[in-house]
C-alpha cells in the first residue's frame, strides 16, 4: 500500500510541477505579452502540458491500483452496482399502483405490502376479526 | 503486478525523463548561451527538473523497495534471513 501512495503523491508532484512549468514564462516576464512566444516559452508550456498530462494518468493509476488492493484486502468494500428492481407481484387486494411516486421506494415497499396483504387475506379467510384498538388492549398488547 | 501498477511506473519514468529533459532544455533548445550568467527562466527550467528527476527517481525506489519487502515478507527464504 505504501508505494502505492507514494507513486500517487509524486505524480501528483509532478501534475503541481507541470502546471507551474505552464505558468512561468508569463509569471517570471520571459514572455512579452502579444509577441510571438519564444523558444523558451514554447519548451516550458509544451513541457508543462505533457508533465500535467503524465502526472495525472500516473495520479488515477497509482490510486486504482490502491483501490483495488484495498478490495482485496477487505479494508473497503466496493459498493453494489445497481440492478434493476425486480417487478413488484401485483396483490390481488393491492390498490392500483399509482404512476407516480420515486420507483426505489415502490421496489422497496413493494414486497412489504404485498405480504401484508396476503396476511390480511388469510386472516379474513380463517373468519378471525380484524384487530382492533380495543383488541390489542384486551391482549394486553 | 497490476496493469494499473505498471501505468504509474510507467509515468513516473516518464516524469523522470521529462526532469532530466527540461533541466537539459536551455542548452540543448539554445537560448541560454554557454558561458553566460544563467537567466531567471534558465534557473528555474534548471532546479525544477533536478527537482522533478529527484522526486520521481525517490517515488521509483520507495515503490521498489516497498514490492521487494513485500516480496520477502510473502516468501521468507527470499529475506535473507537465515535464522
Amino acid at each position: 500500500m505504501t508505494r502505492r501512495i507514494a507513486g500517487a503523491v509524486t505524480a501528483f508532484l509532478g501534475v503541481l510541477a507541470g502546471s507551474w512549468l505552464i505558468l512561468t514564462p508569463f509569471a517570471l516576464n520571459g514572455q512579452v505579452a502579444d509577441r510571438d512566444w519564444t523558444d523558451e516559452t514554447w519548451t516550458d508550456v509544451s513541457t508543462g502540458a505533457a508533465l500535467v498530462l503524465v502526472g495525472l494518468v500516473g495520479t488515477i493509476a497509482f490510486v486504482a491500483a490502491l483501490y483495488q488492493h484495498l478490495v482485496e484486502t477487505g479494508l473497503v468494500t466496493p459498493r453494489p452496482k445497481r440492478v434493476p428492481a425486480p417487478p413488484a407481484e401485483p396483490a390481488a387486494a393491492a390498490p392500483p399502483a399509482q404512476d407516480a411516486g420515486d420507483p426505489e421506494l415502490k421496489a422497496l415497499l413493494g414486497p412489504l405490502v404485498s405480504a401484508l396483504t396476503q396476511d390480511m387475506e388469510r386472516e379474513r379467510h380463517d373468519g378471525r376479526q380484524q384487530p382492533t384498538p380495543a383488541h390489542y388492549r384486551r391482549e394486553g398488547l | 503486478m497490476r496493469g494499473t501498477d505498471k501505468l504509474g511506473i510507467a509515468a513516473l519514468v516518464l516524469m523522470l525523463l521529462g526532469g532530466a529533459w527540461l533541466a537539459a532544455a536551455p542548452w540543448i533548445v539554445g537560448y541560454q548561451p554557454a558561458g553566460e550568467a544563467w537567466s531567471a527562466g534558465t534557473k528555474n527550467e534548471f532546479w525544477l527538473g533536478f527537482g522533478l528527476v529527484a522526486v520521481s527517481l525517490t517515488g521509483l525506489v520507495v515503490y521498489a523497495a516497498s514490492g521487494l519487502r513485500s516480496l520477502a515478507a510473502a516468501k521468507p527464504d527470499l529475506g535473507g534471513d537465515t535464522r
